[in-house]
């Protein structure tokens, strides 16, 4: 178990000519979470995790994984003994076999477990003798996966995950991530898949456009982000809520929706002392966090 | 393990380059006497000259195709970040790519000669051990800037099919322009052993011709360090 941040980047930026993929990043990622990396496409999810990994090298700015700077191309190399990476093409050897791939892997981590790697082939009934080529895209799936459950990282990188694979897939690849997360292992994985994020993740950071919009845990979203839908007799006083706290207004007549990350009872206040016809408060999805944090971006 | 995944990379490509060559000298070698010309009074070693000759061209192929691959084809193909995961640094993937496809392209200079010396041995046609250590070590050594320059090539194009079309266009365009202006320092001719053979004997004539197949080599060396240095810049 370590204390310090596995993940801290501070104004990372890369650029590719006048375009920025990642702009000004300062990213923290405590340890023994699950952390999930949102972002639209080509929002710049994987082009971080390239840098953070140095297959690419940023633009401007410094981070370090595991306290191990990305810059440096031998600290970066003793990084990688200790984290586990999923690309989001879940790269493979075609030429290799299912059996020579795990072989390969494994010679190459002092923290292979042989058993484990032995169990999830039987799981996911990948066939040892087959070809990579020859595979499915599910089963490609797999097995890049089971190149990193067999090991015990101290960070495990995700990109996409769950890419191409089933339901039930899905459903094991969750139940691993916790229990990865149970053993101590710090996970950092980039999704498009809201819901399945929300059933595992600790700690939310949502980026766009190369920035980040939020790094908050999934507890903090839960407790203070609210709907405020609020009917009044006159047409809705929008300038009347603008406050702290008060990420968005929309109105439409004598209605009004405002969306709040902190000072709801502030809202709902506000609405009353302006007599109010009727106010309705419900929590808010990660779901529609993520909509409004983007859209507003 | 790395040099078990530069095998597997490469064995399909090696064992057939290796099969085309080795059954080449064998016919060539088995049907010699169909090739001989009355006039010729050297018959045979001028028959391993011209059989050196052939066996450069095909040799080269070979090691153009040992060349491309790595990290480069890998990015194109979507498997560069497996191995660029992997706790080794860009010198030593390269760097055991390279060992790989030297001791390949050894084996197909080595074996069709032993070939040669064997076919002509049990055909009652015995070649002097010097003669044929004398073409295998001048195509290994002198050639291996071929394979230098796939490597260098593999390293710096991008794409499946772009870098060994610039590669064996680069083979083409160097015997062109050497054979044209710079005839004295054509690699081709250092090869095939055109300059350092008695053109009435057809053995080697006087030493071995160390400093051409020194400076092909330091060339050769010099352009794996550049790959090496391309492939530490890049980003993937």
């Amino acid at each position: 178990m370590t204390n310090t941040l596995v993940i801290l980047t501070r104004d990372l930026t890369k650029s590719y000519g006048s375009v920025a993929a990642v702009r000004g990043l300062n990213l923290s990622v405590e340890p023994n979470r699950i952390t999930a990396f949102l972002g639209q496409n080509g929002a710049g999810k994987s082009t971080t995790i390239k840098m953070l990994l140095g297959m690419i090298q940023p633009s401007c700015g410094e981070g370090t994984v595991l306290g191990k700077r990305i810059t440096d191309a031998e600290e970066n190399c003793e990084m990688r003994r200790k984290v586990a990476y999923v690309a989001e093409n879940k790269p493979l050897y075609s030429y290799m076999t299912v059996e020579q791939t795990v072989g390969f892997a494994s010679s190459f981590y002092s923290d292979w477990r042989t058993d484990v790697a032995s169990k999830l082939l039987n799981e996911y009934k990948l066939p040892r003798e087959r070809k990579v080529k020859s595979l499915s895209k599910g089963m490609r799936t797999k097995l890049a996966l089971l190149l990193a459950f067999a090991r015990r990282p101290e960070l495990l990188i995700l990109d996409e995950p769950s890419e191409g694979l089933d339901p039930v897939g899905i459903e094991h690849l969750l139940q691993m991530l916790v229990t990865q997360a149970a053993e101590g292992v710090s996970i950092f994985f980039s999704s498009h898949q809201i819901a399945e994020v929300e059933r595992v993740a600790d700690h939310v950071c949502i980026l766009d456009d190369g920035r980040l919009l939020m790094n908050a845990s999934l507890d903090h979203l839960r407790q203070s982000y609210r709907r405020i839908d609020l009917v009044f007799s006159i047409p809705a006083p929008e300038w009347e809520f603008r406050m702290t706290g008060v990420e968005k207004i929309r109105t439409n007549g004598y209605e009004m929706s405002v969306f709040a990350s902190m000072n709801a009872d502030a809202v709902v206040e506000r609405a009353r002392d302006l007599n109010v016809v009727s106010v309705e408060v419900a929590p808010v999805g990660l779901r529609d966090v993520f909509l409004e944090t983007v859209k507003e971006n | 393990m790395l040099w078990y995944k530069a095998w597997l990379e490469t064995r399909s490509r090696f064992l057939t380059c290796l099969a085309v060559l080795t059954a080449f000298c064998v016919l060539f070698i088995h049907h010699a006497q169909g090739f001989l010309r009355p006039e010729w009074k050297t018959d045979f070693y001028r028959l391993l000259f011209i059989a050196q000759e052939y066996v450069v061209i095909v040799w080269i192929l070979s090691v153009v195709l040992l060349g491309m691959g790595g990290l480069v084809r890998e990015k194109a193909t979507g498997m560069s970040s497996l191995t660029l995961s992997l706790p080794v640094s860009r010198a030593h993937l390269l760097g055991v790519r390279i060992a790989v496809g030297i001791l390949e392209a050894i084996s197909l200079g080595v074996v069709p000669w032993v070939t040669i010396f064997l076919v002509s041995y049990a055909g009652g046609m015995p070649v002097l051990l010097r003669q044929v250590a004398f073409y295998a070590f001048l195509l290994v050594a002198g050639g291996l800037v071929y394979f230098a320059m796939a490597v260098l090539v593999s390293s710096l194009v991008e794409g499946e099919y772009t870098a060994p079309a610039v590669a064996f266009g680069l083979v083409f365009l160097a015997a062109i322009l050497f054979d044209a202006w710079l005839r004295r320092f054509n690699l081709w001719r250092l090869v095939t052993g055109d300059y350092y053979v008695d053109k009435k004997t057809f053995l080697l004539l006087g030493h071995f011709p160390w400093l051409g197949t020194l400076t092909s080599l330091s060339v050769a060396g010099l352009m794996l360090l550049a790959s090496v240095k391309v492939i530490q810049e890049r980003e993937f």
